[in-house]
C-alpha cells in the first residue's frame, strides 16, 4: 500500500510540476480571495486584522475545493480511471497517494497565504507552534476528505458544481477550528488555541481512516 | 516524406545588444547617483533614494508594460494589421510587466514602512496596483493553456485589454480617492518631497535606466515567444511524421528531450488539460 | 541593511535575475530549434482581414 501511495503521489506531483496548474492558478486565485475580502470587510486596518485567520482559512477552504478538482481531473481522460483500476494498485494506496500530493501542495499555499496575510493585514504570528501543528492537521483533514469527496463526484457530469456543495460543508469544521487556532497563534498571549487542535485531531484521523478504507469501494462504483 | 524545412537561423538583433548595454551603464549612473552623490531629502531624509526607482519602475510597469500590450492586443485584433508579432509582442509585454508590478509594489512597500508605519495599506493607489499583478498573473496563466495559436491569441487579446482598464484606475487613483500614497511628485511639488537640482535629475536618468532595461527584456521575451511558436510547431510535425511513417530510421529523429512531444500516452501521462 | 537598500538590491537583483533567466530561456530554445530543424514561425498565420 505504502509503495503505491508514492508511486502515485509522485505520479500526480509530476504533472502538477510540468503543467504548473496549482502555481500559476491556484495560487493566484487564493490572493485574490484575500483580495476580494479585504474589499468587502474594508480597508480600516482593525477589522481586517480581526478578521485575518478567517480570511486565510477562507483562502485556503476554496484553493482545497480547486485542487481537488485538478486532483480528479488528471484522470478524466479517456479510460484513464479504468486503467488505473486495471493497473493492480492497491487503492487504499491510491488514496494515500493523492490524498498526499495534495496534501503538499496546500501545505505549499499556505505558506504563500501566511506571508501574504502577514503583510497585507499587519499581523504576526507570535505562537508559531500553534499555528504550524493547527495547519498540518487541518490539511491531512482536507486533503483526506478532499480526495474522497473528489471520488465521490468523479463520474459525473456536474462534478463541478457538485464537488464545492458536497465538500464545503464538510470541511466547516476545519473552517471554525483553524481560524480559532490561528486566532490564537496570532495574539501575544496564549490562549485557549490548543483545544482547537482537540477538532482538527479526531477530523484528520476520521478521514484518513475513512478514506483508506472506502476509496477502493467508491472506485469500483464509479 | 516530407523535406527538411530549412534551419532557423538565430536573430540577435544588433540594436537589442546595444539597447541592453546602455541600460546596463544607465543604470550603473543611477545607482551611483541615487546612493552616493545626490544629498539626502530634507523631510524624509535617504528613503528619499527610493525616489530614483519606485516611481520609474512604476512607470515602466504601468504605463510603458501596458501601453505595449494593450497596442499589441488591439492592433492584433484589427483584422487590418492582424498578425502574430502583436500577439507575441503583447504576451511578452505582460510577463515583463507583471516582474516590474510586482517589484512596484516590492520597492514601494519598502518604502512606506519606514514613512507609513506598515508594510501594507488598503488604500486606493496600492489596492489597484495589487489587482493590476493579479491581473496579469491571470493573463500568463491563461497563455500557458495550450490552444489553437489564433484562438490563443485572441483570447489573451481580450484579456489583455481587460487589464488596460485598470491601468487609468490605478493612475486617477490619487486623484479620486483619499489615499495615504501621496499624488504626484514632481508636478506637484507641494508634497514631503521637493524635487530639484540632482535630484531631478537623477530621477530622470533613472526613468532612462529603467525604460532601456524594459525595453531589452521585452526585446528577449518576445525572441523566446517566438522560438517557442516555432518549436512547438515543429515538433508536432515530426510527431506526426514518426507515427505517420512506417520509416524505422525516423526513430533517431526527436524534438529535445523533456518537451514532452512524442509518443506513448499511458494512464500515468497527465490528462487532457482542463 | 536599511530599508533603501534593501529596495536597490531587490528592484536591481530581481530584474538582473529575471533578465539572465530570460537570457538562458532564448538560448535553450534556440539550441532546440536547431536541433528540430524549425521552420521561421509565421508572422502573418492569419491572412490579414479574416477571422481568426
Amino acid at each position: 500500500m505504502w509503495h503505491d501511495a508514492v508511486l502515485v503521489a509522485g505520479k500526480d506531483l509530476r504533472v502538477e510540476a510540468r503543467s504548473r496548474v496549482a502555481l500559476w492558478q491556484v495560487v493566484p486565485f487564493a490572493v485574490l480571495v484575500l483580495l476580494l475580502l479585504s474589499f468587502a470587510i474594508g480597508p480600516s486596518a482593525a477589522p481586517l486584522r480581526h478578521a485575518a485567520p478567517g480570511i486565510f482559512w477562507i483562502a485556503v477552504l476554496f484553493s482545497t475545493v480547486l485542487s481537488i478538482q485538478r486532483s480528479v481531473a488528471i484522470e478524466s481522460g479517456e479510460g484513464t480511471r479504468d486503467g488505473l483500476r486495471l493497473s493492480g494498485l492497491d487503492p487504499a494506496g491510491i488514496f494515500l497517494g493523492k490524498a498526499a500530493a495534495v496534501f503538499l501542495q496546500l501545505l505549499a499555499l499556505q505558506i504563500v497565504l501566511w506571508a501574504g496575510v502577514t503583510f497585507l493585514f499587519d499581523v504576526r504570528v507570535h505562537q508559531v507552534g500553534l499555528a504550524v501543528a493547527a495547519s498540518l492537521l487541518a490539511t491531512v483533514g482536507l486533503s483526506c476528505a478532499g480526495v474522497l469527496y473528489g471520488a465521490l463526484s468523479a463520474g459525473l457530469r456536474v462534478r463541478d458544481t457538485l464537488l464545492p456543495l458536497l465538500v464545503l460543508p464538510v470541511l466547516a469544521p476545519v473552517l471554525l477550528a483553524g481560524s480559532k487556532a490561528w486566532a490564537a497563534a496570532l495574539s501575544t498571549h496564549a490562549g485557549s488555541g490548543a483545544e482547537w487542535l482537540r477538532i482538527l485531531i479526531p477530523f484528520a484521523v476520521i478521514y484518513l481512516v475513512i478514506g483508506i478504507v472506502l476509496y477502493g469501494p467508491l472506485q469500483e462504483a464509479a | 516524406m516530407t523535406p527538411a524545412p530549412p534551419l532557423s537561423t538565430p536573430v540577435r538583433p544588433r540594436w537589442l545588444s546595444v539597447v541592453g548595454l546602455l541600460g546596463f551603464v544607465a543604470m550603473g549612473f543611477t545607482v551611483w547617483l541615487g546612493l552616493w552623490i545626490t544629498p539626502p531629502d530634507e523631510v524624509q531624509g535617504n528613503l528619499a533614494r527610493l525616489l530614483y526607482i519606485h516611481p520609474p519602475i512604476a512607470t515602466v510597469a504601468l504605463y510603458w508594460a501596458g501601453g505595449v500590450a494593450l497596442a499589441g492586443s488591439l492592433l492584433y485584433l484589427w483584422p487590418r494589421t492582424r498578425s502574430f508579432f502583436w500577439d507575441r509582442l503583447a504576451a511578452a509585454a505582460v510577463e515583463v510587466g507583471a516582474v516590474f508590478s510586482a517589484l512596484t509594489l516590492v520597492t514601494g512597500s519598502l518604502w512606506g514602512r519606514p514613512v507609513w508605519g506598515v508594510w501594507w495599506t488598503w488604500d486606493a493607489r496600492l489596492t489597484s496596483t495589487a489587482l493590476l499583478l493579479l491581473l496579469e498573473l491571470g493573463y500568463l496563466a491563461l497563455r500557458r493553456v495550450p490552444a489553437d495559436p489564433a484562438i490563443r491569441a485572441r483570447r489573451c487579446a481580450v484579456a489583455a485589454i481587460l487589464i488596460a482598464i485598470d491601468v487609468p484606475i490605478v493612475h486617477f487613483s490619487v486623484d479620486w480617492w483619499q489615499t495615504l500614497h501621496q499624488g504626484g511628485t514632481i508636478l506637484d511639488p507641494g508634497f514631503a518631497l521637493h524635487v530639484h537640482g540632482s535630484m531631478l535629475w537623477t530621477m530622470g536618468i533613472g526613468f532612462l535606466a529603467f525604460t532601456l532595461i524594459f525595453v531589452w527584456l521585452l526585446g528577449v521575451r518576445y525572441r523566446v515567444e517566438v522560438l517557442q511558436d516555432e518549436v512547438g510547431d515543429q515538433e508536432l510535425e515530426v510527431s506526426l511524421a514518426e507515427r505517420w511513417s512506417e520509416d524505422t530510421a525516423l526513430a533517431g529523429v526527436g524534438g529535445p528531450a523533456g518537451s514532452g512531444a512524442s509518443a506513448g500516452s499511458g494512464p500515468f501521462d497527465a490528462g487532457s488539460p482542463s | 541593511m536599511s530599508y533603501v537598500d534593501a529596495g536597490y538590491v531587490a528592484a536591481l537583483g530581481v530584474l538582473f535575475i529575471y533578465g539572465v533567466s530570460l537570457v538562458l530561456r532564448r538560448r535553450r530554445w534556440e539550441r532546440a530549434a536547431r536541433a528540430s530543424g524549425a521552420a521561421p514561425a509565421p508572422t502573418d498565420g492569419v491572412v490579414p482581414g479574416s477571422h481568426p
